[in-house]
């Protein structure tokens, strides 16, 4: 169907009274991986909290529809529920609320009475040992006191845990020895083969393009000033890795 | 009985004094523990326009003070462990009675003295030397309504004893509630003993609670005061022992037109000592509270390592929260520890939860509840702290 994805089109985002995104536009399709790389201060991560709906983002143009659900229009709750989630670069830590009982409440919320507590734990279980996390987990406070990396694979095992439609991942891979990088890897690669998981469409921000190692993009797209410059395959992204983005910034700054 | 009218003044609520247990406290000692009452300031917080409450001004209405006020219910004693009313434990244990009874600082404050003056019914517990009391001592006070109560407990362990002790306080519509807890212990015991006041509305609750712990014994205090209209408490731990590790936690959350006006003291009169305080308070509705927290340490107290953690949550436009952390530290040679946070709920935690589909309404209250929960755990008995959670949940709403 033609209005499947997450369909981004000629958004622009003030932050704090200066515009940050200066006319996105991006379809991400079901099942499909896009790589959006860029250097700092591009617009990147923006882009990831104006479509989560972030009340300090403030989008002043443009639509986002995910499978043809108008998501601009909706509270930030209902962005999730409808299927979009959000993998922080730094999420909250909340002391006294233990990370079971948020995932619990957080499949609960974006799927209702779908499975029982005990196929729930058992499904749980099985998600972290594939990002090599300690059951010890589930006991501890959300993100309290927890390193990058635990943060991080706390966000993949909340992942593979709400199965979204659409996943974007914001700068997960930095901060990440290799090990975590490829259980990262693993733990999306087992979503993505999965009944749930299978149709999930990807957005990865990302600096660097080791991530793309685990996960291979199908596209990928070079962010710089708020816009969208370059978009291409694979190649692309071993171009940045070899030249870094200034050689793309003289480019376009020949076209321009 | 009576004596002469040049000793006790004629007041009301001293001719009320007359007939209480002599045996438990002499009549002449409830007269000056009374006389005491009448003439120490509250030291507390005057009224003003975040604060409605005159504590000075409180006293008990004589013509409803009543031996049957209150009813003690003891659970969970086991048989070497002594835990009977105070009646019974001035005639029966008078010399065990004697080593805590009054031996603390918690007739020197204003309510505490009140307390002692009409000191009657009461529980009294005491554990044999080395032994550890593995089931959690209850002691319900359920109180008459519209009543004026007196609730007194003194808890006694000798060295290496080791038990927990749980006071609950429940019912008294409209009552008036003056308690004590007096904790003497030997050393190297460990004691922990907690209080949950749940007091119907219109109550007004004046704890003093004091602990006098033995050379390096462990003693914790665990304060949940969520019921009556008002609240008045005073906990402390006098830390005149090496060796000792003193904690006090204490949970508070003062909703439609509640008050509570908590004041914490550790005194470290010797070093190589240590306290933990952590205070979990919020506020909602029209909810107030005032909570000072004193540390002391004194000039020779080398090497404490003292801690006061306190945080405060307003969930309304209207509560209030007065946080006032006092560190008087007199030595040199010491670990002091302060934090302390105010404020409303954390928006980037909301959005976190909400960006995961949790609605706004059921984000708030999952940050709000886990806000005490590092607290709870300081509480005994899975039991009383599902019990906590239930309160706090109904409070938060």
């Amino acid at each position: 169907m033609s209005d499947q994805g997450l369909r981004i089109a000629g958004l622009y985002c003030n932050v704090a009274g200066n515009e940050i995104l200066k006319g996105i536009d991006l379809v991400v399709e079901p099942g499909k991986v896009h790589a959006l790389m860029g250097p700092n201060g591009s617009g990147k991560s923006t882009l990831a909290f104006s479509l989560t709906g972030h009340p300090q983002y403030d989008v002043t143009k443009g639509t986002v529809t995910l499978d043809g659900e108008d998501l601009l229009a909706l509270a930030a709750d209902k962005r999730a529920r409808a299927g979009l989630f959000l993998s922080f670069q730094y999420p909250a830590a909340i002391p006294g609320v233990k990370v079971a009982n948020f995932l619990h409440a957080a499949r609960q919320a974006e799927r209702p009475g779908d499975l029982p507590p005990a196929k729930f734990r058992a499904l749980l279980l099985e998600k972290m040992e594939l990002l090599g996390m300690d059951p010890s987990f589930m006991g501890r406070y959300l993100n309290d006191g927890f390193s990058g990396g635990e943060k991080k694979r706390l966000e993949m095992l909340q992942l593979a845990v709400l199965a979204p439609k659409y996943a974007v991942l914001d700068e997960t891979d930095s901060g990440l020895d290799v090990d975590a990088l490829k259980a990262v890897g693993e733990s999306i690669g087992a979503l993505r083969a999965s009944d749930e998981g299978r149709d999930t469409g990807f957005l990865i921000i990302t600096h660097y393009p080791r991530i793309l190692q685990h996960v291979k993009a199908d596209v990928v797209h070079v962010m710089i000033d708020g816009r969208i410059v370059k978009t291409g395959g694979e190649d692309l992204a071993l171009r940045i890795e070899r030249e870094g983005y200034d050689t793309i910034r003289e480019e376009i700054g020949a076209i321009a | 009985m009576q004596l002469p009218s040049a000793t006790i003044p004629e007041t009301e609520l001293h001719r009320r004094l007359q007939g209480l247990d002599a045996t438990l406290l002499p009549l002449k000692d409830r007269a000056a523990a009374l006389d005491r009452f009448l003439a120490t300031p509250s030291g507390r917080q005057r009224p003003s326009r975040f604060w409605r409450v005159d504590l000075d001004a409180i006293a008990p209405n004589p013509e409803t003070i009543s031996s049957d006020a209150v009813t003690v219910r003891v659970e969970n004693a086991p048989d070497r462990v002594v835990a009977c009313d105070l009646a019974t434990a001035a005639r029966e244990y008078a010399d065990l009675l004697s080593r805590a009874f009054g031996t603390t600082d918690a007739a020197a404050t204003k309510f505490g003295a009140l307390a002692r003056a009409f000191a009657g019914t009461g529980c009294f517990v005491y554990v044999p030397a080395d032994y550890d009391c593995a089931e959690t001592i209850g002691i319900t006070y359920s109180v008459a309504s519209n009543a004026v109560a007196f609730c007194y407990t003194v808890v006694l362990l000798e060295h290496g004893a080791r038990a927990t002790v749980l006071e609950r306080y429940a019912g008294g519509a409209n009552a008036f509630v003056c308690a004590i807890t007096e904790a003497v212990t030997g050393e190297s015991s460990d004691l922990t003993c907690a209080a949950y006041q749940r007091l119907d509305a219109g109550a007004r609750f004046f704890v003093t609670r004091a602990a006098l712990p033995g050379r390096d014994a462990k003693i914790a205090w665990a304060s949940a005061d969520f019921g009556a209209d008002l609240t008045v408490g005073d906990v402390s731990a006098t830390v005149a022992q090496p060796g000792i590790e003193a904690a006090v936690t204490s949970l508070f959350f003062p909703t439609g037109s509640q008050h509570v006006d908590i004041v914490s003291t550790v005194d470290h009169a010797v070093g190589e000592s240590s306290s933990r305080t952590h205070v979990k308070s919020a506020a909602a509705g029209s909810g107030q509270a005032r909570y000072l927290g004193n540390i002391r340490i004194a000039a020779n107290a080398q090497g404490t390592d003292s801690s006061l953690r306190d945080d405060a949550l307003l969930l309304s436009q209207r509560a209030h929260i007065d946080s006032v952390p006092a560190l008087e530290i007199s030595a040199n040679d010491v670990k002091a520890y302060h934090g302390a946070t105010v404020g409303a709920l954390d928006e980037e935690q909301i959005f976190y939860l909400e960006s995961r589909g949790i609605d706004r309404t059921a984000a708030e209250r999952m940050i709000a509840l886990g806000f005490f929960e590092p607290a709870i755990a300081a509480f005994p008995t899975e039991t009383l702290r599902e019990g906590l959670r239930e309160a706090l949940r109904a409070k938060v709403l």
